[in-house]
């Protein structure tokens, strides 16, 4: 009897577990096999893409377009879970607007996002209307495509940096504000010394989930700016894997892209195993 | 005092129009591409309100056999991925419930499969569904594993949070009558969960109608709906583009804003 409860258990776990290492483990481990086959086993695939300077500008603008995003979804988040946590509760209209990149599907949001920013777009349009000239946008010459391309992803992920947000603030015991208004605090010192220090493993945990989505940024870049436009790391890859059909070297730059991003996530668990040892930050939440 | 107030409030309001246009103006000009001529959506400067209005590409995406069978396909996958990815999702939160070696097993699968980049997966997940021949299918079922895989953290999740609320003595009380482990499962916890179930299918279920880049790589030809959507959009027909968009929105919205809720106050793993 105890032993059938055992056995259900035991499968319980290694069903899904097994179920997973199949589908996205293995697959992710043949390619790092097949990233180092050229004629046996070489290192000349990485050879190959690291020597490539299309790949050396793939890496700079996926660095450059993961921090440009992140820097403005940040603000807007912060923004818009105060506005949605404040004491005044916000109307069922705001509440639905400001989440409301999210909901619509990925490759919606961005097809429409093009159409709003394409040399005869309604963004152009709207400008001539009041007598400036049209803006490349998308132009794949200039650095605007990059900023661009960033822009539009941190407009889609804001909602999402907004909840995790707003989770933490809605955390914060109200107490803690009577206390600091009784010490003689102004909103201020308030923000500076309660919700600032209260936030921070929310603050943290977000910008570890965005930081990596942010990295293996895809489709946002293939549908603005198309892989030749603006190559990032996971374009980059893909383009050698379709258009170049060089499989094994497009497998190199992912393998090369899934260890950039492996690496942070060690860094993030190295580093909250340190603070938890120490008694430090409460960031539970993150594997969430 | 109350000028800062007043300045606070005036704030708070500006930021709430923000919100609401941009957030309208986007769904707008789809609903707009949709409805009206193609001269209305080549024409420059491009027109905020359409001239002539016509029920054409919504037709066309209904009766046009592409499009259609990509619309049904996306069902389909996103159907086969919901039920595995809460079957298996339900029976992972299970033996995390209890067991403190399963939770940390669990948690760091879950943490380590959301870490990984969809290009290196889906590039060599390729080539291992040309091998066993689920690459490409038209009933598109090598896919829907994927996006069940994708899924199944969310799900698990969402569930380990509905269990843990279940209290200990229900189960001690039901072990104590004589029940089996099977019994408790099916018949004291399940019935529990129903609200827990339907969000993990829900959710799962939009994740992989939403699903955009490992559609792109592994059915290229019998196609899902966002990488075809992708296709129209970016190579031509803004019209049928806006029309398979928006039939492809529609259902996500309404299903979302009813269970905004849930989102809001989307439940996290609890300390282990």
């Amino acid at each position: 009897m105890r032993r059938a409860g055992r056995f259900l258990r035991l499968s319980c776990l290694g069903l899904p577990l097994g179920f997973l290492a199949i589908t996205l483990i293995l697959p992710l481990l043949s390619g790092v096999i097949l990233s180092f086959q050229a004629d046996g086993f070489s290192l000349e695939n990485y050879r190959f893409v690291l020597g490539d300077s299309l790949f050396r500008r793939s890496v700079y603008n996926t660095l450059i377009l993961a921090a440009a995003s992140l820097v403005v979804e940040f603000v807007w988040g912060l923004i818009f879970a105060l506005l949605l946590s404040s004491r005044r509760r916000a109307s069922f209209v705001t509440e639905v607007s400001v989440l409301m990149p999210l909901l619509i599907p990925e490759i919606v949001f961005l097809s429409v996002a093009r159409y709003i920013l394409l040399p005869r777009g309604y963004l152009n349009g709207a400008l001539a209307a009041v007598g400036l000239p049209a803006v490349g946008w998308l132009d794949p010459r200039s650095a605007l495509c990059l900023l661009s391309v960033a822009l539009v992803d941190a407009w889609r992920v804001t909602p999402m940096v907004t909840l995790l947000l707003l989770d933490g603030l809605q955390g914060i015991p109200a107490e803690l504000y009577e206390a600091a208004l009784l010490d003689g605090a102004g909103s201020f010192a308030q923000s500076r010394y309660v919700t600032l220090p209260l936030l921070k493993p929310a603050l943290y945990g977000a910008l570890v989930l965005r930081g990596v989505d942010a990295l293996r940024i895809f489709s946002t870049v293939l549908v603005l700016a198309g892989p030749e436009g603006a190559p990032v790391m996971s374009t980059y890859a893909y383009q050698l894997w379709g258009d170049a059909m060089e499989e094994h070297r497009a497998m190199a730059a992912s393998v090369l892209l899934a260890t950039m991003i492996g690496t942070l996530g060690a860094v993030v668990i190295a580093f909250r195993a340190r603070t938890r040892a120490s008694g430090g930050g409460a960031l539970e939440g993150l594997s969430g | 005092m109350s000028q800062r107030f007043k300045l606070l409030e005036i704030c708070r309001r500006a930021l709430s129009a923000f919100a609401v246009v941009t957030a309208v103006v986007p769904i707008y000009l789809l609903i707009k591409q949709a409805f009206s001529v193609e001269l209305d959506s080549f024409a420059w400067p491009p027109r905020w309100i359409p001239h002539h209005l016509t029920l054409e590409h919504l037709h066309k995406v209904t009766s046009t056999g592409e499009l259609r069978e990509s619309l049904i396909r996306s069902a389909e996958v996103a159907t086969v991925a919901a039920c595995t990815a809460t079957l298996l999702g339900t029976m992972l939160a299970y033996a995390m419930t209890r067991d403190l070696r399963a939770r940390r097993w669990g948690l760091a699968a879950l943490t380590a499969s959301r870490l990984l980049p969809m290009i290196a997966v889906a590039l060599p997940l390729a080539t291992v569904l040309i091998r066993v021949g689920l690459y490409d299918t038209p009933s598109g079922l090598g896919l829907a594993l994927v996006h069940a895989a994708i899924a199944l953290p969310v799900a698990a999740i969402l569930l380990l949070g509905a269990f843990a609320k279940i209290p200990l003595e229900l189960e001690d009380a039901a072990f104590l009558d004589g029940a089996s482990q099977l019994t408790i499962l099916l018949r004291i916890y399940l019935p529990q969960l129903k609200q827990a179930l339907a969000a993990a299918f829900v959710l799962s279920f939009l994740s992989s109608w939403d699903e955009f880049g490992f559609g792109l790589l592994l059915q290229p030809t019998n196609r899902t709906l966002p990488p075809l959507i992708y296709y129209y959009a970016v190579f031509g027909d803004v019209g049928a583009a806006s029309a398979l968009a928006l039939v492809s929105t529609a259902p996500v919205l309404i299903v979302l804003v009813a269970l905004r809720h849930i989102l809001i106050r989307q439940p996290k793993p609890p300390a282990f």
